[in-house]
């Protein structure tokens, strides 16, 4: 392989933007026919920058780049993709109203405002795509009702449509189930026969060890070296990610749960279109104790989160807090009883984000004491209260003034876990905690979250990342359809068994 | 330190807005100057009639002391995520409430609490109905204006008319007028009341919890009532807090502006100030510091645009049209980068 020309190369690829920020400081790259390349590196390392900038959606500020020993300029994505190299993109691109059908031939419908659109034809070279490759997507149906797999796929396939042979996937499964995940796998395996080149952009280690052939890690705008999967392990990697040794395993002490904090019984709630998200849930969490749900993103996790955080209407049962009935009950109500939330949507509800750093460090508790000289703010308090929670969770952000659009997300993140921590909470609820949070970030919040129910503190926690919900929960709980398929000790449980309680199929009875 | 990071937040919003003064001056030339006035001696009289002399800064001043008040109304709003329109009538209701109060209790404090009180009330049916029905304010404030307009102006033709003048209302009693600054021109302590309300909404805004709460709300209502807030009580106390000023703004001017010390036939005395101090508003970037200067400079386009007709006879519809171009120079997003981008290319 080594003696071979790339099909593609990238060469001394540097990127400085506007504000001066040095995204890519020469970086180099090749990928060879029929391989599958991984691109490793932390958020913020510069993959998705290099990515765009081979897909013409980005101009170098210097550097080169080959296609099959020839240089090439892309001005524009479809220049990109007239030269047989496609991207699926982290976000969808896709019209949620229409269906895939429609999705895939969209902007190549042909020219003339009156032309026909020769849709059967395209429904046909599809189909023979999807059979050639042995996975199927429902062409008709609107693809905002359909899963995010299937959405993904879709975008794979408006690509391949096109006859990209080289194909970018940006954090491909970072919106994907662990079944979903293997899915995709397989897909990609299949082109990979067929002679398709695959650049895998991720900051996951498990994953670009199961799918790539050789990994290039980025680091900070570099490459810090290219390996072969098969000569790597994921200590390596991960070194040569973050520039140091990352503890991957989460210590964590056996302990005994103390007493009930948080009670929930036969809870009911809505969803936004009148649903029932949630039906008839009942669990609790007790002290020193890090109960996990666990499933597919969509089965009312967000509307059960909302509802006890006192956001969403309860129609049916009753959630406890330290043995009161706080059903119904507001926010700030809730946080002076001693609840703390990490929302999941970080940018919409966790923070505001044209707002500095010092006004966001206490929202959901600028109401108190500490904070306030009279009837004023006092600034001074919340500026000191701002650095103390940049010190303590090494939040790394220009100034306390500075908006906090400005930070990286998972500096934002930690910010939200410092200032929901200082609320000195008894339970807090931890939704997505590390969700597109760089490597070390989360490796911080995850040893946090232990941290707390270490001291004795009762944690929630909900996430779409299995692995999270595996490695730091006490007990877990299993949520399919508004429901929990079964409550089970993350040790004692196969990840078979999880994987088909994900999909729907009752675990044992719990008694 | 502090002081310098904080001014730097602001460099770029006043610089952007010098800019977009600088392009109203420079397109209000060539608007003068393809309409056959000559542009030198139309600003010439606009400076002299505005800056020159004592009585015309005291006119400056004394025409933005309502502007800056109703601009406030537009900023508290903008910054709660409101477009709040009813500045309009607003001053129409403070004017008047200052005049019947004042005929009894014949002391200014009277009629300016007259008018702060009036302006709360009146904000409050447009507030309950966005808050609790979602009817949208642009609609029901531009609607409460007209209401506004005609319940004052049937209060002004067949209650509160003046026996001796039927082109007026009864004026404000002597005792209760508004004390000149300077004797002989129309500056009174309308315009000291003026700043001082920019100042307190400063401090409101931004550093109390109220404030802040407010400013949360408008940025990000998600996240407000995920912090505690109750997004429906700010859009109330900004409605409230919005009407007190746009109230201040119409007893100020009754209560402060010689010689009639009342409201003219047709409202004509009082009319058009509270669309005037949206601009006002949009020109000092919705903040009350920056409103107190936008404010001065759209008192001294008035002010100095009766120089401009007399000497230059320039009609004094011009100015609007300067006053037009600067604000959409200052709607224009990201003005700034456009013109700074030429130059930071060179550099890299």
């Amino acid at each position: 392989m080594e003696e071979q020309t790339p099909v593609l190369e990238m060469r001394d690829i540097v990127k400085v933007y506007p504000d001066g920020t040095k995204a890519l400081k020469g970086v180099t790259i090749k990928v060879y026919e029929g391989e599958i390349l991984g691109l490793l590196g932390e958020n913020g390392a510069g993959k998705t920058t290099l990515m765009k900038i081979l897909f013409g959606m980005l101009k170098p500020t210097r550097g080169k780049i080959f296609l099959r020993g020839k240089e090439v300029r892309f001005k524009s994505p479809a220049d990109a993709i007239a030269n047989g190299i496609g991207m699926v993109h982290q976000h969808f691109t896709l019209v949620e109203v229409f269906n895939a059908l429609e999705n895939i031939i969209l902007g190549m419908e042909g020219h003339g405002l009156l032309s026909k659109i020769d849709v059967e034809n395209a429904r046909k070279k599809l189909q023979k795509l999807m059979d050639e490759l042995n996975f199927q997507v429902p062409l008709d149906v609107p693809v905002e009702n359909l899963p995010v797999g299937v959405q993904q796929r879709i975008e794979i396939l408006k690509m391949l449509y096109r006859d990209v042979d080289i194909l970018i996937l940006d954090e491909p499964t970072a919106v994907l189930t662990p079944i979903e995940v293997r899915e995709l796998f397989a897909v990609l395996r299949k082109l990979k026969e067929q002679g398709k080149t695959i650049i895998f952009i991720s900051h996951k280690l498990n994953e670009v060890m199961e799918i790539t052939d050789r990994v290039t890690v980025i680091r900070k705008g570099e490459v810090v070296g290219t390996v072969k999967t098969s000569e790597a392990t994921p200590q390596l990697l991960a070194r040569m990610m973050v520039g140091r040794d990352v503890v991957l395993r989460i210590e964590k002490p056996p302990k005994e749960p103390g007493e009930v904090i948080f009670r929930v019984e036969d809870l009911w709630v809505k969803g936004d279109r009148g649903e029932d998200a949630v039906r008839g849930l009942t669990f609790e969490v007790r002290a020193g104790e890090i109960f996990g749900i666990a499933g597919v993103e969509g089965n009312g996790q967000s509307e059960l989160i909302e509802a006890i955080a006192g956001l969403r209407k309860v129609e049916k049962g009753k959630v406890y807090l330290k043995g009161v009935d706080i059903t119904g009950k507001r926010p700030r109500e809730l946080y002076d009883m001693g609840m703390a939330h990490i929302p999941e949507d970080r940018t919409h509800m966790g923070l505001i984000l044209e707002m500095s750093v010092m006004e966001n460090s206490i929202l959901g508790m600028h109401w108190r004491k500490e904070f306030s000289k009279g009837f004023l703010l006092d600034w001074n308090k919340v500026e000191e209260h701002a650095k103390r929670l940049i010190e303590e969770f090494e939040v790394s952000a220009p100034g306390t003034k500075a908006p906090v659009k400005s930070l990286s997300g998972g500096n934002q993140q930690k910010l939200i876990v410092a200032r929901e921590v200082s609320k000195r909470p008894d339970f807090i609820i931890a939704a997505q905690p590390t969700r597109g949070v760089d490597v070390a970030s989360t490796e911080y919040i995850r040893n946090y979250l232990v941290k707390l129910r270490n001291e004795n503190k009762a944690v929630l926690l909900v996430s779409a990342d299995l692995d999270e919900v595996l490695q730091l929960s006490d007990r877990m709980a299993i949520m399919y359809e508004g429901q929990f398929m079964g409550i089970v000790k993350p040790d004692e449980v196969t990840e078979e068994q999880i994987g088909l309680m994900m999909g729907g199929v009752k675990g044992e009875p719990q008694k | 330190m502090n002081l310098k990071n904080e001014l730097r937040g602001y460099a770029k919003p006043v610089a952007e807005s010098v800019l977009a003064i600088l392009i109203g001056v420079l397109v209000g030339a060539l608007v003068l100057w393809f309409s056959g006035y000559s542009p030198l001696e139309a600003y010439y009289w606009l400076i002299v009639g505005s800056l020159a002399s004592t009585d015309g800064i005291a006119e400056t001043l004394a025409k933005s002391a309502p502007l800056i008040l109703t601009a406030i109304t537009f900023a508290i709003g903008a910054r709660t995520g409101l477009f709040n329109v009813g500045a309009e009538g607003t001053v129409y209701f403070g004017a008047m409430a200052a005049i019947i109060v004042t005929q009894y209790l014949q002391n200014p404090i009277a009629g300016l609490l007259a008018g702060l009180l009036i302006g709360a009330l009146w904000a409050l049916p447009a507030a309950v109905l966005k808050v609790y029905r979602g009817v949208h304010e642009v609609i029901s404030t531009i609607m409460f204006n007209w209401i506004a307009f005609f319940l004052v102006s049937w209060l002004a033709v067949s209650v509160y008319y003046n026996p001796k003048d039927p082109n007026s209302t009864l004026p404000i009693p002597p005792s209760a007028r508004l004390p000149l600054l300077i004797k002989g021109t129309s500056l009174s302590w309308a315009f000291i009341v003026a700043i001082l309300s920019a100042i307190i909404v400063f401090i409101v805004m931004w550093h109390t919890k109220l404030g802040y709460e407010l400013r949360t709300s408008g940025q990000n209502p998600r996240a407000a009532e995920y912090g505690g807030i109750n997004p429906k009580r700010s859009a109330i106390w900004s409605f409230v807090i919005g009407g007190m000023t746009a109230g201040l703004a119409g007893a100020g001017l009754v209560m402060g502006t010689p010689p009639s010390y009342a409201i003219t036939q047709g409202l004509a005395n009082v009319h058009g100030y509270g669309f005037d101090g949206i601009g006002v508003s949009l020109v000092g970037r919705n903040h009350p510091l920056g409103i107190i200067f936008a404010g001065i400079l759209f008192g001294a386009l008035s002010a100095g645009a009766t120089a401009m007709q007399q000497h230059a006879h320039v009609p004094l519809e011009m100015i609007k049209v300067i006053e037009g171009i600067i604000i959409i120079a200052v709607a224009v997003p990201g003005l700034l980068d456009l013109f700074a981008r030429p130059f930071r290319r060179g550099e890299a």
